[in-house]
C-alpha cells in the first residue's frame, strides 16, 4: 500500500525530495563493509525504531532531534508515548497494539521458540523525521552500547 | 542510514523498509520491503501470527543474504479493506463552531466511556505526548480552544495552565492536537473484533465529522493569519495533505525554497530555541 503512487501527490513529492537528497549526498554507501552475522539461532537482537517512542518521563524528542532514547525490553507498554512530528502516517494500529511498531512481544516469542538466540535487554528509539545523515554520532553510540550489552545484531523498524 | 552507521561500527543489521525508493538508494545490507501504510511496519494491529511472519521474514535475511538485498514481502496487510469501508459507530452531534469549547467538551463526554473501555482492555493509552496525564484531557481541550480562538503561539493560555507540558511552544500546539486526536481515535476504535479504519478514513472522520477537526482547522487559519511564516511548517505537521481546503497544507513555499529547506529553516523557532522574529 505504500507505493508512492498511493500517497497524496504532495507527500509522494516530499518522499521523492528526500530520495533526491539521499542521491545527491556524498556519502559512499558502497563503502560500508559487509558483515556476516552469527546464525539467527545464536544471535541476541535489539530493535531500533524510528518512531520517536519514549517513556513518559523521558525528555520528549525535539523537532530535529538527533539523539536516542532507551526502551527496556520488559517495559510496560503503558509507559510509552510517541512524539513523532509527522501527521502523514497511520497511528490507529499503534494506538491499539504497540507490536505493530515495536514488536517486543513477537521478539520474545521467537526467542522462546529458539528461532533467535535472545532479545537485547534494551532497545533504541530515534526520531526518523530528522535528516538521516545527522545520525552518525548516534549510530556510533548505539553500536557501542550494543557491543557492551552483548548484542550481536540490530533489527531496524521504520515508521 | 542508521544501518550504515551501525554496520561501520561492527553491528550487522536487517531492516523493514516502507519506502522502497529510499532503501534502493541507501543500499542497506538486508531489507524486507513491506507493502503496508506508513506507520505500520508490522502490518496490522492485534494479529500476532501476521506480525510474527513479517518479523521472521526480515530476520531470516540475516541467515540467507550474502550480499545487499531488498526482498519484497508478498502479502498485503489483512486490515479493514481500504478507504471508505469504515464508519464510526459512536454518533456525535453535527460539528458546531459557534461555541467550540462547549461542542468539544460535549464530544469528549460522549467518547469518554469508550476511551476508558479501550484503555482498560488494552492496558494502555497513547495520550500524554504533550505531557498531560490522561485524566487532564480537559486541559488539552482548553489549550486547543484557546489557540483556535486566537490566544497566539507564544505562551500557554491561562485556561490551560496546570499540566506539566513537555514541549516548548509553538510545537506544543502540534502535540496537544495529537493528544486529543489520540483520545478520540482510541475511543472510536475501542470495539473488540472490529478492524480499525484506514488512515484516510480516520482523517476524514476527524476533519469532517468532529468539532475537534473544526478547531484544528481554526488553528490552521490562525497560522495563516500570523506574520511568522515559519508556523506554516507546523500546519503541515498537523493537517494531513488533502485536508486543507483544497490547497497544500504546508502553504506556498517562500521563493527559492523547497519543502525540506523550509522545514529546516523553521525548526529551531518551532522547537522554542529561538526568539520570535517579529
Amino acid at each position: 500500500m505504500v507505493r508512492l503512487s498511493e500517497l497524496h501527490p504532495e507527500e509522494a513529492e516530499h518522499m521523492l525530495g528526500r530520495a533526491a537528497l539521499l542521491k545527491r549526498s556524498s556519502f559512499d554507501f558502497d563503502a560500508t563493509p559487509w558483515i556476516m552475522p552469527k546464525p539467527l539461532r545464536e544471535s541476541t537482537i535489539a530493535l531500533i525504531s524510528t518512531a520517536a517512542l519514549h517513556r513518559r518521563d523521558d525528555p520528549a524528542f525535539r523537532f530535529g532531534d538527533t539523539g536516542y532514547r532507551l526502551i527496556p525490553n520488559d517495559i510496560d507498554p503503558a509507559e510509552l508515548v510517541q512524539s513523532h512530528i509527522s501527521v502523514n502516517f497511520d497511528r490507529t494500529h499503534y494506538q491499539r497494539d504497540l507490536n505493530v511498531v515495536l514488536p517486543i512481544d513477537r521478539m520474545r516469542e521467537l526467542a522462546e521458540a529458539g528461532e533467535i538466540g535472545g532479545v537485547s535487554p534494551i532497545h533504541f528509539s530515534i526520531l526518523g523525521a530528522t535528516e538521516s545523515f545527522l545520525f552518525e554520532r548516534t549510530g556510533e553510540e548505539i553500536a557501542r552500547r550494543l557491543h557492551d550489552l552483548g548484542v550481536d545484531t540490530a533489527m531496524l523498524v521504520p515508521v | 542510514m542508521i544501518s550504515h552507521y551501525l554496520q561501520r561500527n561492527g553491528i550487522p543489521t536487517t531492516t523493514i523498509s516502507l519506502i522502497r525508493e529510499h532503501t534502493e538508494i541507501t543500499r542497506q545490507p538486508r531489507a524486507l520491503w513491506v507493502p503496508f501504510p506508513l506507520g505500520r511496519p508490522l502490518g496490522v494491529a492485534d494479529d500476532p501470527d501476521f506480525q510474527r511472519d513479517v518479523l521472521r521474514s526480515a530476520l531470516r535475511l540475516l541467515d540467507t543474504a550474502t550480499k545487499p538485498v531488498i526482498e519484497d514481502y508478498p502479502h498485503d496487510a489483512p486490515d479493514g479493506g481500504g478507504d471508505g469501508v469504515w464508519s464510526c459507530s459512536i454518533m456525535l452531534p453535527e460539528p458546531e463552531v459557534s461555541d467550540l469549547e462547549a461542542a468539544i467538551r460535549g464530544e469528549v463526554d460522549l467518547l469518554t466511556p469508550w476511551y476508558e473501555e479501550a484503555r482498560r482492555r488494552r492496558g494502555r493509552t497513547t495520550v500524554g505526548i504533550s505531557g498531560v496525564k490522561p485524566e487532564e484531557i480537559d486541559k488539552v481541550v482548553s489549550f486547543i480552544v484557546a489557540i483556535a480562538e486566537g490566544s497566539g503561539f507564544q505562551q500557554i493560555p491561562v485556561s490551560a495552565e496546570g499540566p506539566n507540558w513537555r514541549h516548548p511552544l509553538p510545537m506544543l500546539v502540534r502535540f496537544a492536537v495529537e493528544d486529543l486526536r489520540a483520545f478520540y481515535q482510541e475511543a472510536v476504535t475501542s470495539q473488540e473484533g472490529t478492524k480499525p479504519p484506514s488512515q484516510h478514513d480516520m482523517h476524514s472522520w476527524i476533519f469532517n465529522r468532529t468539532t475537534l477537526g473544526r478547531a484544528i482547522m481554526a488553528i490552521g487559519h490562525q497560522i495563516a493569519d500570523n506574520e511568522d511564516r515559519r508556523l506554516m511548517t507546523m500546519r503541515g505537521l498537523m493537517i494531513p495533505e488533502g485536508f486543507w481546503e483544497g490547497e497544500v497544507s504546508w502553504g506556498e513555499l517562500p521563493p527559492g525554497m523547497d519543502r525540506l529547506s523550509f522545514i529546516k529553516s523553521s525548526r529551531a523557532y518551532l522547537a522554542g530555541e529561538e526568539a520570535e522574529a517579529r
